[in-house]
């Protein structure tokens, strides 16, 4: 099996990354264009987004700067369009080989590298680096990492945490060597994103919070401070060593600051004042932007969903006919336009996002019978919400209090009173309402949820999300929030699993088998694939859009 | 004051009493009708009286705007509709067709009160039907946290003014916390706690979107605001000479609360209402910034506004109507309290005689 | 005077204390807000949720929680924040309050100038057309939410009228006084001008029957008598008297908005004081952050109730013995 291949999907996909106009985005240049070198970025963001420590936070919003910042054995290509997902070397000289039927992989790391306190990176930082995702309780540690010998102890006690048996270094050959417990071919993503970043091997051995840690990048981090701003500058100790994996960056400082409400962020945005806002752009700027501002305007697909848990251990979402009545109801488009319009969203029926590895196009629950979603069916929902007994229940939507989470929450409301149940809306503050609807003793019937990949494997999607050890009762930390848990489901995402370690095209089928299959069981009622917009200043060029990190903050110039 | 007509007859010899002439007595108003009198004759004050009843005539007729003049259902959502505009159909959240063809705009005021009089919302729902509807349910939390306020705050500053000592010391202490407590965090608090399935407190019950719980909230926020002023005033009153003379002839406490401190607390009380009922309008509005109190699909002025900001840039309507309904009401009302306060003020009548 | 002051120093004391137990218990009544998912992270291991409880003491029962709480803020000094892991409660609040004491200051100022001229007038007006004009005026001021006139100054002075005829107004956000006092200046012009327009017109209102009140006195009337100007009357007696309870109101909001009362308008323009500190903290559900700024606002209630309640008095003997 080589690990080079581009995992793209059996369909051809139906959305690459497209720029303003209608035109694709310019293709990355080869090499740097050292005319461009120079200048201060300027990005604002509603809010700083927690710790700054790469291997605990969980954020896009720190994970698209991290890009510039920090690096791990393995990196996604810094690219634009598809090739984004592929994986290239990065601290290490090439690709693993990979041995011993697929549970060993042996890198050699690249000479030279130095943080950017003057070290140099050395294997010794590498099995530190492991060892560390585990003592600062990275929220991943179980779930990507669980697979190296010796990490089931070191999830029990981190304190005494020995990885010497599944992270051995030699420092004489420069070689890391990776040793698991069972064959996993997404290993490669996931030491490829931030969590496996290599970090100096004296770096706190706790969450660093706000201070920060040596980077590898072309920045490193000059000051943060969570209400005013997050600043960036050159990185003296970088050289590049490999365009594809770690580019040498243009803008000499970047600073992203925090405060400003959305709506001046965007005014900012147009007045010149600012270069970026991170946060999506409020509804009544969109058509603004699209029309005065559209050579600002950059649109691309992400591999993301909106969707509806729904709960099955609790009425009257335990009842089949119940879902299947929600997913004939609800009408895709119209949530669309709540999103901001058919050019912003895409409504799915199926589990995988359009475009992901596993993806085929099929739609159980459209009124025109196709293979992707026209239109809803109203009186068939109403008739299986008759058949299934529940009508005239309380149904209680449990939704963020953010202005689109709300309204399509409204939306749902009245569609729901129209279906017979007694439907009401409570928008919670966004800050709690993930983690509020995860926990089982809070009885959340339904809500709103978006999922977003940590990478592009079908697996991210259905594994985490409906597999029964994703679902803990009482835990503010169940990502199976349906609560779904069939074992003949489990079996045969179990066995797509092992398949994939050696037939990923064959896994695939299997994954759309999988998808098919949840849907029948209506597990949760997909609503659309969202788009992102990243609105940038007049005088940014060189807008790249990765697919895995999104807008590449290295390579957009402003000279 | 009698008078008498004694005339001596000049033309006999036998005085003759004169007929009585029907007596009339002058008696002076109570103070409540000479304030009344006082209040008519205030020209602003009678004026911002009608504005509010206005204001109230038409938000009462909510139902009947809805069903029978719009002919719209604004709790419903209507994010697919459709509406005639000028002969042309056209869709209610209208998706932009210009430059990148990015986001949907609801249709703008059509001033035609058959549909769509003020435009439609961010759902597609007819704003003018749901102002009305908004309208009725602000003023009646307006209203009734401002009677609990005045009327806790009453007990509470008769109280504490009146006993004094331990009894004034535990009830200020009280106020002090409550003034100081950040109302925004209890009521996000409340808002997450009552989710579920409401509070239930012995036969009481308060559900998530019950109206009790921003009346509960306002009201009792803003009672040390109006507890102050009145205990002073019973400070003042318990030095006066008729407390001492009541205190004297053995009268019991409840008795002289409710004979001598009460009746001359009351004006302030009154004096109150319609501007606590105004402020707590506005706060109103503040905290549906943080979902407490009117869920959807039920609005109230407050809803609307927060609605609106987000149409703020495209359909500045949404949002303004209902600021401006608020300030107008606002400004009746406080216009009002400021005729009631002078209208009982006693010095007043120094100023422009009865 | 003495025990009078000292009794009131320890009623703050009480206050302040039960309002940090209130505050507690609330936060923690509630379901959904138990921080140790949010801090560990999205979909975290059962096993990282645990140890991010024991670390942060969240498995300990509520009230060793509140004593080691108010231990960190208060004997330690190293309260740190639940959502911002390291930074450290107090200092953030102290960066705070240049902030929110600029904005409040200059809009005290503009709102004392404009309140104490529009009631003045008022009173010395009164009777003609002007006055209900003025108290029409100071009353549409107060009846305005505060946020929705700050979101339409936003509308209008950065976006639709920003190339016009406001390209003067810098862009939102706050300039430290001793880095560039104009340009500070002009960052908090429309921020104080929207403060100030909803304290004008409550303080014009006071004023105005207070001088009426003032006017109608005996004394102003053997003034009068004397032959002594009416606007000298006005100024020298009238005012001086009416100002007390002015100035008193004054102490009451000023303390108050010191504290971080002014959020909403903060939070519109952009300014990174202590409201938006509360505000945000609120949003984040961050208990340390609201622990310190919910003390932090409250001491200066309390305190500014305390200082006018002392110069009352000192004034008046006879509110000692209560």
């Amino acid at each position: 099996m080589t690990l080079s291949a581009c995992t793209s999907s059996p369909t051809s996909p139906t959305a690459t990354g497209t720029g303003a106009s209608g035109q694709a985005d310019a293709a990355a240049p080869a090499t740097f264009q050292a005319q461009h070198k120079g200048g201060d970025l300027k990005l604002l963001a509603k809010s700083a987004g927690g710790t700054l420590d790469p291997q605990v936070n969980y954020t896009l919003q720190y994970w698209q700067l991290y890009q510039t910042l920090y690096d791990g054995l393995l990196a996604f290509k810094k690219v634009n369009g598809q090739q984004s997902f592929t994986v290239v070397p990065d601290l290490a000289q090439a690709l693993p080989e990979v041995s011993n039927g697929g549970k060993t992989y042996t890198f050699t790391l690249r000479k030279g590298i130095k943080f950017s306190n003057g070290q140099d990176v050395t294997v010794t930082d590498v099995a530190a680096s492991f060892k560390r995702i585990f003592t600062v309780s990275s929220p991943t540690a179980g779930s990507f990492y669980n697979g190296i010998v010796g990490a089931a102890a070191c999830l029990k006690a981190p304190i005494t945490c020995d990885l010497s048996k599944g992270v051995v270094v030699d420092k004489g050959s420069g070689t890391v060597v990776i040793n698991l417990v069972a064959p996993d071919p997404e290993l490669k993503y996931k030491l490829s994103v931030p969590h496996a970043s290599i970090l100096p091997a004296g770096s706190p051995p706790k969450d660093a919070g706000n201070k920060p840690i040596p980077t590898t990048g072309p920045y490193m981090i000059a000051s943060y401070d969570p209400n005013t701003a997050l600043t960036l500058v050159r990185n003296p100790s970088f050289t590049q060593w490999s365009h594809d994996a770690q580019p040498q960056a243009y803008s000499d400082t970047v600073t992203e600051s925090f405060g400003l409400t959305v709506e001046a962020a965007v005014t900012a945005v147009e007045n010149g004042q600012a270069d970026w806002v991170f946060d999506p752009p409020p509804a009544d700027r969109l058509d603004e932007i699209g029309t005065r501002y559209a050579s600002q305007a950059h649109v691309n697909t992400l591999t993301a969903m909106w969707y509806l848990p729904m709960n099955h251990n609790l009425a009257p979402f335990d009842n089949l006919k119940a879902r299947q009545a929600v997913n004939w109801a609800v009408d895709r488009n119209a949530v669309v336009k709540l999103y901001g319009g058919a050019k912003l969203a895409q409504p799915v029926c199926t589990f995988l996002p359009p475009g992901f590895p596993g993806h085929v196009d099929d739609c159980q629950y459209t009124a025109d019978s196709g293979k992707t979603w026209a239109a809803p069916d109203l009186a068939k929902a109403k008739q299986l919400v008759q058949e299934s007994g529940t009508a005239g229940m309380a149904v209680g939507i449990v939704t963020q209090d953010d202005e689109v989470n709300k309204s399509i929450g409204e939306y749902l409301q009245s569609l729901f009173t129209q279906l017979g149940w007694k439907a009401t809306l409570k928008p919670i503050s966004a800050n709690i309402q993930f983690t509020y609807i995860q926990n089982t003793k809070n009885q959340v019937q339904i809500s709103l949820s978006q999922w977003y990949q940590d990478y592009p494997a079908a697996s991210d999607f259905l594994n985490v999300l409906t597999s029964c050890a994703s679902f803990t009762p009482g835990s503010d930390s169940s990502i199976n929030i349906s609560g779904y848990c069939d074992k003949a489901h489990d079996a045969k995402m179990q066995e797509t699993l092992v398949t994939a370690r050696n037939d990923e095209p064959a896994a695939n089928v299997q994954w759309a088998a999988v998808d098919k299959q949840t849907m029948s069981d209506a597990v949760v009622a997909p609503l659309f694939t969202p788009k992102l917009i990243d609105f940038v200043s007049k005088r940014v060029g060189n807008y790249q859009f990765s697919k895995q990190f999104y807008m590449q903050v290295s390579q957009i110039w402003t000279k | 004051m009698t008078a008498t007509a004694d005339r001596k007859s000049s033309e006999g010899s036998q005085p003759v009493p004169a007929p009585v002439p029907p007596v009339t007595v002058v008696t002076s108003y109570g103070p409540w009708r000479t304030a009344l009198g006082q209040l008519r004759r205030n020209r602003a004050a009678m004026a911002s009286l009608v504005v509010f009843g206005v204001i109230l005539l038409v938000c009462l007729l909510a139902p009947f705007y809805a069903s029978t003049i719009a002919h719209t259902d604004p709790f419903a959502s209507n994010v697919a509709g459709t509406t005639v505009i000028a002969g042309q159909t056209v869709p209610v959240l209208a998706p932009s067709t210009t430059g990148l063809g990015l986001g949907v705009t609801p249709i703008g005021p059509t001033w035609d009160p058959t549909h769509y009089f003020l435009g439609a919302d961010g759902q597609g729902r007819d704003v003018m039907a749901r102002l009305l509807y908004g309208g009725r349910n602000s003023l009646l939390i307006g209203f009734f946290a401002a009677l609990l306020c005045c009327v806790l705050a009453g007990i509470t500053g008769v109280l504490a003014g009146y006993f004094g000592g331990i009894v004034d010391g535990v009830l200020s202490r009280l106020l002090d916390v409550v003034w100081a407590f950040p109302v925004y965090l209890l009521a996000i608090s409340l808002s997450v706690v009552l989710l579920t399935s409401g509070v239930r407190i012995g036969p009481i019950f308060i559900g998530a979107g019950s109206l009790w719980l921003p009346v509960l909230i306002i009201g009792i926020v803003y009672i040390p605001y109006v507890a102050r002023p009145i205990r002073g005033q019973v400070l003042a009153l318990k030095e006066k000479e008729f407390v001492a003379a009541a205190i004297g002839v053995g009268s019991s406490d409840l008795r002289i609360m409710r004979r001598d401190v009460v009746p001359n607390v009351a004006p302030t009380v009154v004096v109150f209402l319609p501007l606590m009922t105004a402020l707590s309008m506005l706060t109103e509005s503040a905290l549906s910034f943080l979902s407490v109190g009117v869920q959807p699909p039920q609005a109230s002025w407050g809803t609307i506004i927060n609605d609106g900001l987000n149409l703020l840039y495209t359909r500045p309507a949404v949002t303004l109507a209902p600021g401006i309904a608020i300030a107008l009401t606002a400004v009746a009302l406080n216009l009002f309290g400021d005729g009631i306060r002078e209208a009982l003020d006693p010095r007043a009548r120094l100023r422009g005689g009865p | 005077m003495a025990r009078f002051a000292l009794t009131r120093f320890g009623a703050a004391i009480f206050v302040l204390l039960s309002i940090s137990v209130l505050v507690f218990l609330i936060f923690f009544a509630n379901p959904g807000v138990d921080p140790a998912a949010r801090i560990a992270g999205r979909n975290a291991d059962q096993a990282t949720l645990a140890q991010v409880q024991a670390e942060f003491g969240l498995d300990q029962p509520l009230p060793i929680r509140y004593a080691l709480m108010m231990k960190h803020l208060f004997v330690d000094r190293d309260l740190t924040s639940f959502v911002n892991r390291g930074v450290l409660v107090i200092p953030q609040i102290v960066q705070a309050v240049p902030v929110t004491l600029s904005l409040v200051l200059g809009a005290a100022v503009i709102w004392m100038v404009a309140g104490v001229a529009m009631g003045t007038l008022a009173a010395a007006w009164r009777g003609r057309a002007a006055d209900p004009v003025i108290v029409l005026v100071g009353v549409v001021g107060v009846s305005i939410p505060v946020y929705w006139l700050g979101e339409v100054v936003n509308l209008v002075t950065q976006s639709r009228l920003h190339d016009s005829v406001f390209s003067w107004v810098p862009p939102l956000g706050y300039v430290p006084l001793t880095q560039d006092p104009a340009s500070w200046a002009l960052h908090l012009l429309f921020p104080w001008l929207t403060l100030a327009v909803l304290y004008a017109g409550i303080y014009a209102r006071v004023l105005r029957s207070e001088m009426m009140t003032a006017l109608d006195e005996d004394y102003v009337r053997t003034a009068r008598a004397k032959g002594v100007s009416e606007r000298r009357i006005l100024i020298t007696h009238a005012l001086r008297c009416s100002l007390i309870p002015i100035v008193s109101l004054f102490g009451l909001d000023f303390g108050a908005l010191v504290g971080g009362s002014a959020l909403l308008t903060e939070v519109v323009f952009g300014l990174p004081g202590v409201g938006r500190l509360t505000y945000t903290a609120l949003q984040n559900l961050d208990l340390p952050v609201i622990l310190g700024t919910v003390l932090y606002a409250a001491f200066f209630v309390v305190l500014s109730n305390a200082v006018v309640d002392l110069v009352y008095a000192a004034l008046d003997p006879r509110v000692r013995h209560v």
